[in-house]
């Protein structure tokens, strides 16, 4: 999906839709160096992995830390800025903005992890197929993944979260399956590329030549070698659906209150810029940690497999 | 098939608000590739037709394949049978679904796109109203982040695994996991509201305002100066994408014989970089610009509802939120087929610059 697409909306970038750039061979020499520089994952790429692992182990066991409860205002703390008992000061009505934080990454890294692992699974099996048998299925999946990336995918998510759940009782569910659905036409179209780039290779003539069934050439042969492209895209994936729930979240539709959201913090902080900035800040400033990491680790998971944009 | 497609997207103009805004698009395309190849265009506008009609379709669908009774959805649990049997009859609900979509494409074709019962305006109206907001947003990012990105990423092609190359792609990969609401909070804070104190000292400015928007006939000066902040928060994340994109492509337009060839004639490296290298280097940069701009044809919803603009994306949310169905239904048709209009146009675009593809 796009802004980010994204982005915001949700908004991936996809090259290669219309003219195709001419490809160019780089110097042998030099890509072999590059390639070994490459293969080391580097400090950055471990702080990264580190601050996710807690971000989402603290999410997980946020009920068994030592945090203040997130519901509770203290009085006469409102909008004071950080202190050594609350790390990131206290909102308009004095409530602890760090552990509203913690609690704020469960919907967050829940909603898009969980629609990731949807988008994933339904997206790798459309883009295998697609990719691997080509001809008349492949030009039918295509052309409506490519209907599907037409639609707004932002008003669309909004749309259906209205629609299915308008009083909110059930937000974090079909927020999930909202934006798990509309991240399969994405995924399943990156999936295709890089299934066909490998579906001609001689292992996989080998396997036919050998008599091996479709079904088996695909999960056997194709999709092992695919698998570690799609992992590192889920990450990019998961990147943007965290995006995209707090933009929902910021538009005041995610889970709703008492449950914080970082959106709906950011939101919120947005009356008290002047004066109390940190209200807005800091989930803010967690919420781009938490995308810059997710974009770190994949890109450089991509690099360690050795995944070159050209097949894609 | 090319007269169909003529009929069809023709009809748009017969309604004089819709025109001016898919004349743009398609002006634009047309003219560019009738200069290529005339029957090409047609065709692939007539390519276009079953395309939008099932964009239709799935739109009508969504929207009234809904559990429960879509008289009640529009108007709220609490609704009087009575009224219940009016909106039925208003909008005859009580037709069979493909009837009522044969109906309503009917009518969307020649630009009717119902009427919002909210808003108490047709919806084509209350879109034709806001898309122009939408349209200057887009064009405003597009021309900053057009305008900062390609000197970034020739330069950082040119300076490729320097210091500059590895400061500027920094930046870059920041920019892009900065989502654009909160650096739309960031502008707002630092240019708008004077920022914050570190320490004693004030870090921030008060130039620029913080919401509302100002058309662009009563005054000039403080359109632009509503505009800036919206446009810079979408834009400043596009830079980031943009200028990647180019660096890659011109890191590897400079490894060819052509270049060579240049440098050996004793051509000066300004000329080489942006007389000989920009143009093949910068196709896929023209493709995700295009895939921008039809996604911000459909208005970009969380930074209009920021800045308060009334564009597209806040029309829509707001029939989102009112359950205001008919205008999301429309608002949808016209959004997609707008993007898929851009993409065509672009798509055309190319054939007009790349010779090569003219033939392909």
């Amino acid at each position: 999906m796009t802004d980010q697409a994204e982005r915001h909306a949700p908004s991936t970038t996809y090259s290669g839709t219309m003219g195709e750039p001419a490809i160019v061979e780089v110097e042998e020499e030099a890509a072999d160096e590059g390639r070994k520089a490459k293969r080391k994952l580097g400090t950055f790429f471990w702080v990264a992995v580190g601050f996710l692992a807690f971000i989402v182990l603290a999410a997980l066991f946020a009920d068994f830390l030592p945090l203040k409860d997130p519901g509770e205002t203290f009085r006469g703390r409102s909008r004071e800025g950080p202190t050594g008992e609350f790390w990131f000061g206290n909102d308009n009505i004095g409530q602890d903005i760090f552990s509203r934080t913690i609690y704020g990454a469960r919907v967050s890294v829940f909603v898009a992890g969980i629609a990731t692992i949807i988008g994933i699974f339904f997206g790798s099996l459309i883009g295998l197929v697609a990719g691997y048998f080509r001809g008349r299925i492949d030009a039918i999946l295509t052309s409506s993944v490519d209907l599907l990336l037409a639609f707004p995918a932002l008003v669309l998510a909004l749309a259906l979260i209205i629609f299915f759940d308008n009083e909110g009782d059930n937000r974090r569910f079909w927020l999930t399956v909202t934006l798990g659905l509309l991240s399969i036409a994405p995924i399943a179209r990156i999936v295709r590329s890089s299934v066909i780039a490998y579906s001609d290779r001689e292992f996989v003539q080998a396997a036919r030549v050998l008599g091996a069934r479709d079904g088996r050439i695909m999960f056997k042969e194709v999709l092992p070698n695919v698998i570690p492209v799609i992992l590192s895209y889920s990450l990019v994936f998961m990147a943007v659906l965290v995006v995209v729930e707090s933009a929902i979240g910021f538009l005041g539709l995610s889970v709703p209150p008492p449950t914080p959201t970082w959106g709906d913090m950011i939101s919120k902080g947005r009356n008290e810029l002047e004066g109390a900035a940190h209200i807005s800040l800091f989930p803010a400033g967690v919420l781009f940690l938490t995308v810059l990491a997710l974009n770190y680790v994949g890109d450089k998971l991509r690099e360690f497999f050795d995944v070159r944009e050209s097949v894609i | 098939m090319a007269a169909i497609a003529v009929i069809v997207i023709g009809a748009w103009f017969l309604r004089p608000p819709m025109s001016w805004t898919f004349a743009i698009l398609l002006v634009t395309g047309v003219v560019a590739s009738t200069i290529a190849n005339g029957s090409y265009v047609l065709r692939r506008l007539a390519g276009l037709v079953p395309v939008l009609m099932i964009i239709a379709f799935f739109t009508f669908i969504i929207i009234n394949a809904l559990p429960g009774d879509l008289a009640v959805n529009i108007l709220g649990p609490g609704a009087t049978p009575q009224a219940v049997e009016e909106i039925n009859e208003e909008l005859n609900l009580n037709d069979p679904v493909m009837s009522r979509f044969g109906d309503w494409l009917g009518d969307a074709v020649t630009g009717d796109l119902g009427r919002s019962r909210i808003l108490q305006e047709d919806v084509a109206d209350g879109i034709s109203r806001t898309f122009p907001v939408s349209l200057q947003l887009m064009l405003y990012a597009q021309i900053i982040s057009i305008g900062l990105a390609i000197p970034l990423g020739v330069w950082a092609a040119y300076r490729a695994g320097t210091r500059v190359d590895r400061a500027i792609n920094t930046a870059a990969f920041g920019f892009l996991a900065l989502p654009n609401f909160i650096l739309a909070v960031l502008l707002v804070l630092f240019f708008a509201l004077g920022g914050i104190s570190v320490f004693g000292t004030q870090v921030g400015v008060e130039w620029l305002p913080a919401a509302r928007y100002v058309a662009f006939g009563d005054d000039l000066v403080l359109h632009f100066k509503h505009m800036l902040l919206p446009a810079l928060s979408l834009a400043l994340g596009q830079v980031a994408v943009y200028m990647r994109l180019l660096r890659t492509d011109m890191i590897s337009t400079l490894q060819q014989n052509f270049i060579d060839l240049a440098r050996a004639k004793g051509m000066s490296d300004s000329r080489i970089l942006w007389r000989h290298a920009l143009r093949p280097s910068s196709f896929t940069l023209l493709t995700v610009i295009g895939l921008n701009i039809g996604t911000l044809i459909g208005g970009a919803l969380i930074i209009e509802f920021i800045f308060t603009l009334p564009g597209i994306g806040t029309y829509v949310f707001g029939a989102i939120i009112a359950r205001d169905f008919i205008a999301i239904q429309g608002a949808v048709l016209v959004i997609s087929a707008g993007y898929v209009l851009t993409l065509l146009a672009v798509d055309l675009l190319y054939t007009a610059l790349d010779p090569r593809l003219r033939h392909a």
